[in-house]
């Protein structure tokens, strides 16, 4: 029977030993592992560029690990935070398409950033950021996420269709008028068939594109809270009898087209004018076999733009000291260095002013100078439209703006209509 | 002559409607092997010059191709293997066996084809946290392990074989699982050829759930690969997206070719003879 006990007390002592082997060596460095969900919106090895920033990170950080997780486009990106956010397992970092804030507000699924901002960089980081950057992150008095990867609506030309139209290929439409005089000159056609566009604005996200024609002349759709709708002013109707003017009485724009289709017929020189997010300006320039311009929208009574993309936010259901290191990492991947580093891999705009002193930076944009035209747009630029429901709000624009360029209603009309469905959508 | 004339003509219509079907596949090639200032022309271009290989080194670059695979190869056999055991025991009993509550529970099974499968996403999500599942292969698996549509599917094609069968079966002693692997099965073999081919197909292609439920590449699949090429705000990197849809599709292409053979006999001896 005694050998019976030995084994045994041998067996605990051996158990005993690996739990406190197991124990000391998870002890000296509690490890913070954060799951940091991310969108790849432009083309471009991004996701690897995301890998390789966290990569330096977690180097620089000894006891935290960020593990990034390519989450799809942005639609996609969203339904995978809902639904981790639903189960009570949320993504501690995660980046979602900046008019989803008040989404975000209504699950309850984020932390405000206030008291980390104003810490950060002695108190300077905040104000850094551009202010139109800055619009679409702050909701009831609060500041909810950072800005990252951030884009605007710019203006491009063909100058070498230009020059065979017999216009100076320097010089882009300043003003609506000019936009529409030269868009006939540049439209042409065989018979009944358009051979060239003269002027493409770009379907898919057409509701945001005209949310900048509507700033163009002097107004704007929904207000930064989210509670007063603007669809059926003077200003909107307006805006939107100049599309049809151009895509349904003119005939020199297409009345319908999706927003990954436009640049390459811009490429293919099918159109000669082109709006589009500044995003695409690096596949432009890898695929064009002409030279071309980037300028500002046109304007009718001021210069006008509103931003767009991605901002980067911090789970509420997840410890105090996980929101810390996450704090620390979005600080890191927003410094002015990576906001540059960033903006040079992607094509997005840098989101900070600092950003464009940093050395690498500069003499990147000395050797095209066409990436500052999406920031000089800036200071003429507001927050994008957001309210809770917003899909459903995009669905109801775009709908009335392409039958209005089809003709099936009048401006006025449909505008009209825009403004009732989006108000009840807004008091659900 | 004049079934000559018609068998040309017969010809002609498969034909074309075989070249219909290839174009676009051509189309991908082509462009898969184009450099990027070459995609977008004014005229067309159907042949690639100068050809470029590098895109099918970029696109393995950027994600790793080959384990999504294996890891795709894994989840559809998976799927498909599990189904067809779950699908052909459920359709025999509604189709051979009365019991009571039989037609409501046949409905159940139909109801849950109109389900919209995003609905199902959270409930599925939790049920498999809190069996510690998520980030699995099993987890892109485990919720199409059983398939209202394929039990509905072969129900009906056990119904068709006539009853004089099972009764013949029966008086020669033949059992009620040896009559479905002996008899209905290999007569229900073209079904369950479509279904398969359904199934493989259409979790070959499923995107959001995968993407969903896992987080690190080790375990994702091609779909999620190829919608790193896809992208909302510049529109798509054409070039690399062909070569990866090249890719993604390939193996599909190959199974189909070597199993087509089968799938067309399989098709053609059925039925009670004599």
């Amino acid at each position: 029977m005694r050998w019976k006990w030995g084994m045994l007390w041998t067996a605990v002592a051996a158990i005993l030993a690996v739990a406190v082997v197991h124990a000391g060596a998870q002890a000296p460095s509690k490890l913070i592992r954060l799951t940091f969900y991310y969108p790849v919106g432009v083309a471009g090895p991004l996701a690897k560029v995301i890998g390789e920033m966290t990569d330096k990170f977690n180097k620089d950080n000894p006891g935290i690990e960020v593990v990034p997780v390519y989450s799809g486009d942005y639609d996609p990106t969203l339904q995978k935070v809902q639904t981790s956010v639903m189960a009570g397992n949320p993504p501690d970092i995660f980046i979602v398409e900046i008019s989803e804030l008040p989404t975000l507000l209504a699950m309850n699924a984020i932390i405000p950033l206030d008291d980390y901002v104003k810490k950060a960089e002695r108190g300077k980081y905040w104000e850094d950021f551009f202010p139109a950057f800055r619009e679409n992150s702050t909701l009831r008095g609060k500041i909810w996420w950072i800005p990252f990867q951030r884009s605007t609506p710019v203006f491009y030309w063909n100058k070498e269709l230009f020059k065979k139209a017999g216009l100076d290929p320097e010089k882009p439409p300043q003003t609506w008028a000019e936009l529409k005089e030269m868009a006939k000159k540049l439209t042409v056609r065989e018979g009944n068939e358009v051979k060239q566009w003269g002027v493409t604005v770009s379907g898919g996200w057409n509701d945001w594109l005209f949310e900048a024609f509507v700033r163009q002349n002097g107004s704007w759709l929904i207000n930064p809270e989210g509670t007063k709708v603007n669809f059926d002013s003077k200003e909107a109707v307006e805006a939107l009898a100049f599309w049809v003017d151009l895509m349904h009485k003119e005939k020199v724009g297409p009345p319908h087209s999706t927003w990954g289709s436009t640049p390459p017929d811009f490429v293919a020189q099918r159109t000669a004018m082109l709006y589009h997010s500044t995003g695409i300006l690096t596949f432009l320039r890898s695929s064009a076999k002409f030279d071309f311009g980037v300028a500002f929208m046109p304007k009718s009574k001021t210069f006008g733009a509103e931003v767009g993309g991605g901002n980067l936010a911090i789970a509420r259901k997840i410890s105090k000291e996980r929101q810390d290191a996450a704090w620390k990492f979005i600080e890191w991947m927003t410094s002015s260095e990576n906001a540059a580093h960033w903006s040079m891999a992607s094509g997005y705009v840098a989101t900070r002013a600092s950003a464009y002193t940093v050395p690498a930076f500069k003499e990147f944009l000395a050797k095209d100078a066409r990436y500052l035209v999406a920031r000089d747009q800036l200071q003429y630029a507001s927050g994008k439209m957001m309210a809770p429901n917003f899909q459903k709000i995009r669905e109801i624009l775009k709908k009335q703006l392409d039958d209005a360029v089809d003709g099936k209603v009048a401006p006025k009309e449909a505008m009209v209509t825009v403004q009732k469905q989006v108000e009840t959508v807004i008091k659900r | 002559m004049r079934r000559r004339l018609s068998h040309l003509a017969t010809h002609l219509t498969v034909a074309l409607c075989a070249l219909i079907t290839v174009i676009p596949y051509l189309w991908l090639l082509s462009t898969s092997l184009k450099y990027k200032t070459e995609v977008f022309t004014p005229t067309p271009q159907w042949i690639p010059w100068p050809i470029n290989l590098g895109n099918y080194a970029e696109v393995f670059d950027r994600a790793p191709f080959g384990l999504f695979l294996i890891n795709t190869l894994i989840v559809v056999t998976g799927i498909l293997a599990v189904q067809m055991v779950t699908v052909t025991l459920a359709a025999y009993v509604f189709a051979r066996r009365q019991f009571r509550g039989a037609d409501i529970l046949f409905l159940l099974f139909l109801v849950q084809m109109m389900i919209p499968i995003h609905a199902t996403f959270l409930p599925n999500f939790l049920t498999l946290r809190s069996l510690d599942l998520l980030n699995t292969r099993v987890a892109m698996m485990l919720p199409f392990f059983a398939s209202g549509y394929g039990t509905f599917l072969l129900r009906q094609a056990f119904r068709q074989i006539p009853r004089d069968l099972e009764d013949a079966a029966v008086i020669d002693g033949c059992g009620g699982l040896r009559f479905l692997w002996h008899v209905l099965i290999p007569l229900a073999k073209p079904t369950l050829v479509a279904f398969g081919l359904i199934s493989l197909v259409s979790h070959w292609n499923d995107y959001l759930w995968p993407l969903i439920v896992t987080d690190t590449p080790d375990v994702r699949t091609l779909t999620i690969g190829l919608g790193m090429f896809v992208q909302q705000e510049s529109g798509a990197d054409w070039t690399l997206l062909m070569a990866a849809t090249v890719f993604v599709t390939a193996p599909l292409l190959v199974i189909f070719l070597v199993f087509q053979r089968k799938f067309i006999e399989s098709f053609m001896f059925t039925g009670l003879k004599g």
